[in-house]
């Protein structure tokens, strides 16, 4: 119950940032977009699915998650339709079915999955940092640059975030357990 | 934990760690290696036979040779320090049989897709497929054959973090985290009943530096990928050199680290005295950590819009990154070595004699570092020369040892005839031919070029005659190697 309380909560906070995320893609794709994301991974929270679903879920989290890491769907995402289609398939098509999944992802695929997910990052600070070319066209450039040092900064941060247990052990269970944190699979 | 491990090859009862799990994939992995290097070697004498004039290569044909020379070797170096770090490690944490399977099925289908990108894409942008040569191959090849050669890379590079994840997460789940596997504890002078052996401080040292090589080095390629199929996209040069460079001397670099667990598990057999890690040895590790990932700078001397303090971290690092691991490692070979009445067969010699080629190539390695050196000798045969010598006598010997090793069977045994014959033919060659690529260097004779003046023939010649020899010696070590393998296992 205060999973789905926490659930509605992000998405409240998603669609008060409205505005926000007109004004500036550094809310909308960093801010916005997550909670909305959070918002479906939370009301999944105490769910559980037998494996035999885990790959199809996590295939359609992934399809989502790329559909909307394209500048042109960013775009179209201030749009009516493309805000409805928002609001619905964040929660429901990437942040539910991935947390469904994660329970039955196996280490490696995990890890996987992280070291990919900061690879990606780095593509697209890369990209927006530097590229010639306005990619969305309801952003500035500037705003668009912004972008591109916040997907850096946030790659620096997730990379800590992930390391530091495995560097220096976990702090909660002690210097030797290791077969990582079950329920947030950490 | 993690689901059991293969029960290992070839009549062995594996019950315990030390019984080598996986030995099977490994020595498969080790033909597959050895056979590589012979044809890459082939390649190279084919480049300097067409550099000295004896042969006629189309220059166009010369580059794609040279990229498939460059890529080849990295790779399969790569590929041998890897099967011999989980070769060892198996020895002290329990490995996923199916992890490493899947590396070597990536491995296998990146070089299919860099090979097809080279002989038939002609793609010949050279392994460090600098931004932007890649697209601007001047109607030389289309994109999709340079887009074929970085998927290649990709491939290969997903191979390896799943590789390195499954290692780092096994030395975790012994070791409880991945400080106390580099020896922290030891460092720091606190009490470890069950310290990490050699080869694990060494595991967990690659592990983290590699992985972070292979992360960075995946988002400049996927970013170089995005540039060569949507020409709208840049990316910003100088930063784009920058992780290239990060990346390819982080791994290139890791084959060696990866490969001298070798010596660090094979010496003692021979000494009689085991490599046991101590606190010298520790540091020494960990200064390499941080030190291998600071001094890539010093392949942009040239770049004079680096910053400077960045190309003085360069400078100074190149100094004292060999330094601490290689002294530590020579120094404490030749303390064992002395000390012991060795038998000295190809196994020992070959090890022993990597030790000293890595030592030896890190000494003009650190010279072409200095700034004032650079000036004069970036992009001459000097560097070929001292990463031929560090590769050639240092992380190929530990190869070519540790697969003496495999085959070598329970008793230890004097050099025979051929052996030695190999052993000196090798060495020989291999001295001779880093040391005409040291001498072009100093006379100022350009890397890379398919064509040579008149006056740098003589240069050319002498190497071309030299690298038959190694040639040579490759060939009765690979050779030997599988006849030896097919009369264990049949
Ligand atoms: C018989 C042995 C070998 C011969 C004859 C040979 C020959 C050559 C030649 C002629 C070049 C081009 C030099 C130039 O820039 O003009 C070259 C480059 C290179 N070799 Fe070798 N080589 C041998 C062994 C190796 C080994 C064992 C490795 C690594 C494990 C290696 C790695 C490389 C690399 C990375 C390059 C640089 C490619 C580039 O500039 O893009 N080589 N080699
Ligand atoms: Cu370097």
């Amino acid at each position: 119950m205060r999973m789905i309380c926490l659930a509605l909560l992000a998405f409240a906070e998603a669609v008060a940032l409205r505005e926000a995320a007109v004004a500036s893609p550094v809310q909308h794709v960093l801010v916005q977009m997550p909670l909305l994301v959070l918002a479906g991974f939370m009301a999944a929270w105490d769910l559980k699915i037998p494996r035999g679903w885990a790959v199809p879920l996590l295939l359609a989290a992934l399809t989502v998650f790329l559909f909307w890491m394209l500048p042109r769907n960013v775009d179209w995402a201030l749009s009516p339709a493309g805000e409805t289609a928002k609001y619905i398939t964040l929660p429901l098509l990437l942040g539910l079915p991935l947390r469904l999944s994660w329970p039955w992802l196996g280490p490696i695929l995990r890890g996987f999955l992280k070291a990919n997910a900061l690879s990606m990052l780095g593509v697209l600070g890369f990209l927006y940092t530097h590229a010639p070319v306005r990619i969305c066209n309801s952003y500035l450039v500037s705003a668009q640059h912004d972008l591109g040092f916040a997907f850096l900064y946030l790659a620096a941060a997730l990379a800590c975030l992930w390391a530091i247990p495995v560097l220096f052990g976990h702090p909660r269970r002690g210097p030797l357990g290791a077969a990582g944190c079950s329920r947030c699979g950490a | 934990m993690s689901t059991a491990s293969e029960p290992a090859a070839a009549g062995h009862a594996a019950t315990e760690p030390s019984a080598a799990p996986q030995a099977g994939a490994v020595k498969l992995t080790m033909i597959l290696s050895g056979a590589v290097f012979a044809l890459m070697m082939v390649f190279g004498l084919i480049m300097r036979a067409a550099q000295g004039q004896w042969i006629e290569l189309d220059p166009a044909l010369f580059y794609q040779i040279l990229t498939a020379h460059g890529a080849g070797m990295v790779g399969t170096a790569a590929l041998s320090g890897a099967a011999i770090l989980w070769y060892f490690s198996g020895r002290h944490v329990v490995l996923t049989a199916g992890i490493y399977w899947a590396f070597l099925g990536l491995f296998l289908l990146g070089v299919v897709l860099i090979l097809g990108a080279i002989f038939v894409g002609g793609y010949g942008g050279a392994w460090t497929f600098l931004f932007p040569l890649p697209a601007l191959s001047g109607g030389a090849w289309e994109a999709g054959a340079a887009a074929a050669f970085m998927l290649g890379y990709v491939s290969i590079g997903v191979g390896f973090l799943l590789y390195y994840l499954e290692l780092g997460r096994q030395i975790h789940a012994r070791y409880g985290s991945l400080a106390r596997a580099l020896g922290w504890n030891l460092i720091l002078g606190r009490e470890d009943k069950n310290p990490p052996p050699p080869t694990i401080v060494a595991a967990a040292a690659v592990t983290i530096f590699n992985s972070i090589g292979i992360i960075l080095g995946a988002a400049v390629l996927v970013a170089s990928l995005v540039h060569l199929l949507v020409p709208g996209f840049e990316v910003d040069a100088l930063l784009a050199k920058n992780l290239i460079y990060f990346f390819g001397h982080v791994f290139i670099n890791a084959s060696i680290y990866m490969a001298v667990t070798a010596v660090y598990e094979i010496l003692p057999e021979y000494t009689g005295r085991p490599w046991k890690s101590n606190r010298l040895f520790a540091i020494a590790w960990n200064a390499v950590l941080i030190f291998v990932m600071a001094v890539y700078w010093h392949h942009l001397l040239q770049d004079v819009v680096m910053p400077p303090w960045m190309l003085v971290v360069g400078q100074l690092v190149s100094y004292f990154s060999g330094i601490p691991l290689i002294a530590v490692t020579a120094f404490s070979t030749f303390l064992y070595v002395r000390g012991s009445k060795m038998t000295w067969d190809l196994a020992s010699s070959l090890l022993v004699l990597s030790v000293a080629g890595w030592s030896v190539g890190s000494i003009p390695a650190s010279i072409d570092g200095m700034i004032s050196v650079n000036k004069v000798m970036h992009n001459t045969m000097w560097v070929p020369g001292h990463f031929h010598t560090y590769l050639l006598l240092g992380e190929v010997a530990m190869a070519f040892g540790f697969m003496a090793w495999l085959v070598r069977g329970k008793t230890i045994s004097q050099m025979g005839g051929l052996d030695r014959a190999a052993f000196a033919t090798y060495l020989a060659g291999a001295a001779g031919f880093v040391t005409v690529f040291l001498f072009s260097g100093a006379a100022s004779i350009p890397r890379r070029w398919a064509v040579h003046y008149e006056e740098w023939l003589t240069h050319d010649r002498i190497g071309t005659l030299f690298s038959v020899l190694v040639v040579l010696g490759t060939l009765i070590f690979v050779l030997r190697f599988v006849a030896r393998l097919g009369r264990s296992e049949g």
